[in-house]
């Protein structure tokens, strides 16, 4: 139990970049519009944007 | 004598002072605490059902976190009802309720805070010592710092002194208040929800937090360099008032009485400035 909950805390910034900030991104792309221009699913953009920056913060240890 | 005999007598005024303002119940506390929570929980099915729009939830949202944490606090110092009484239940209930939209388990914070009241401005002891900065911008990055996934201060540094004090059990309070969390703001987001919880918990929770810890840890501390009971807290006029501060003008009266309710503070501090003063407290423009 430990070990599962520590692990996945451990990775949550990774797992919160994705499950998060991933959709979030995808939401306020599509009420401007942007992606359906760009002819590229805007839960794509968003979880490439999201997974990038928690990876990032994931192997930084910091959001900014 | 008289050099001795001079702190016993300030002593027993100012114990005086304290026993007039302490005992009672702060049912305003109660209300405060329970009717904060429950005006933000009525946001989500609001927000949902298209009653209110997300503008006016969010500043709504933002207030409810920032004031979410007092009315535990009053909880952690047992002024609702001591152990034994028959309002140790309602002071249980305030004090594991009310945080829960700053994700604060209420066991984990009192138990932190009691060591912040044992030592107040240690380094390596005090909780709280790593909200400590030059100024109060430096603060706010401070504890926009302290919040990153590999800080060494804020909650995380929660998590050394629960061990140090040989509470490592209620480190599980704290993993599963964080994945709780996590797990409904990620729920809500791939239900096609995520502005919806950035606005009314995420974001809400980065301001509530950094205003709390400015106002609650670094203001009445700072600069945070002097260590017992007359030195290590002070009084300040705060150009966002006692209510914009929430009440920490007079956070020099908590930390000598913890036992008197914070609407208290004002008036005791009013009584004990003579003798506050008597012993060298710094008492700021107020």
């Amino acid at each position: 139990m430990q070990f599962v909950l520590k692990n996945i805390l451990h990775f949550m910034p990774l797992i919160f970049g994705l499950g998060f900030l991933g959709p979030l991104c995808a939401q306020i792309l599509s009420l401007t519009g942007w992606a359906d221009m760009a002819g590229i699913s805007a839960l794509a953009i968003g979880i490439a944007i999201g997974g990038s920056w928690g990876l990032i913060a994931q192997l930084r240890g910091r959001w900014i | 004598m008289s050099m001795t005999a001079a702190p016993v007598d300030l002593r027993k005024q100012e114990q005086a002072i304290a026993r007039k303002y302490a005992g009672r119940l702060p049912w305003e506390a109660v209300l405060w605490g329970l009717g904060n929570l429950a005006l933000w929980l009525a946001l989500w099915p609001l927000v949902f059902l298209e009653i209110m729009p997300l503008w006016l939830a969010f500043p709504i949202a933002t207030l409810n976190v920032m004031l979410c944490y007092l009315p535990s606090h009053e909880a952690q110092h047992d002024i609702i009802g001591r152990k034994g009484t028959k309002w140790r239940w309602l002071n249980e209930t305030v004090g594991h309720l009310s945080t829960i939209p700053l994700v604060l388990p209420y066991r984990v914070a009192k138990t932190t805070h009691i060591q912040h009241h044992l030592h107040a401005n240690d380094p390596d002891k005090d909780p709280d010592y790593s909200s400590m900065a030059p100024g109060p911008w430096a603060a706010v990055w401070k504890s926009i710092q302290n919040r990153q996934p590999g800080a060494k201060g804020g909650f995380n540094k929660y998590g050394d002194i629960l061990r140090d004090v040989g509470r490592e059990d209620l480190l599980l309070d704290g993993a599963l208040f964080q994945l709780a969390h996590f797990g409904i703001l990620i729920a809500l987001a791939l239900s096609g929800y995520a502005i919806e919880a950035a606005l009314i918990w995420w974001l809400p929770r980065q301001i509530g937090l950094t205003y709390i810890q400015f106002f609650l840890s670094w203001a009445p501390h700072h600069p945070g360099v002097g260590q017992g009971r007359y030195k290590d807290t002070r009084a300040f006029r705060s150009s966002w008032g006692n209510m914009g501060s929430m009440g920490m003008q007079y956070h020099i009266v908590h930390h000598l009485h913890p036992y008197i309710p914070l609407t208290d503070t004002p008036a005791a501090y009013r009584d004990m400035r003579p003798i506050l003063e008597k012993r060298g407290c710094r008492l700021e423009n107020i």
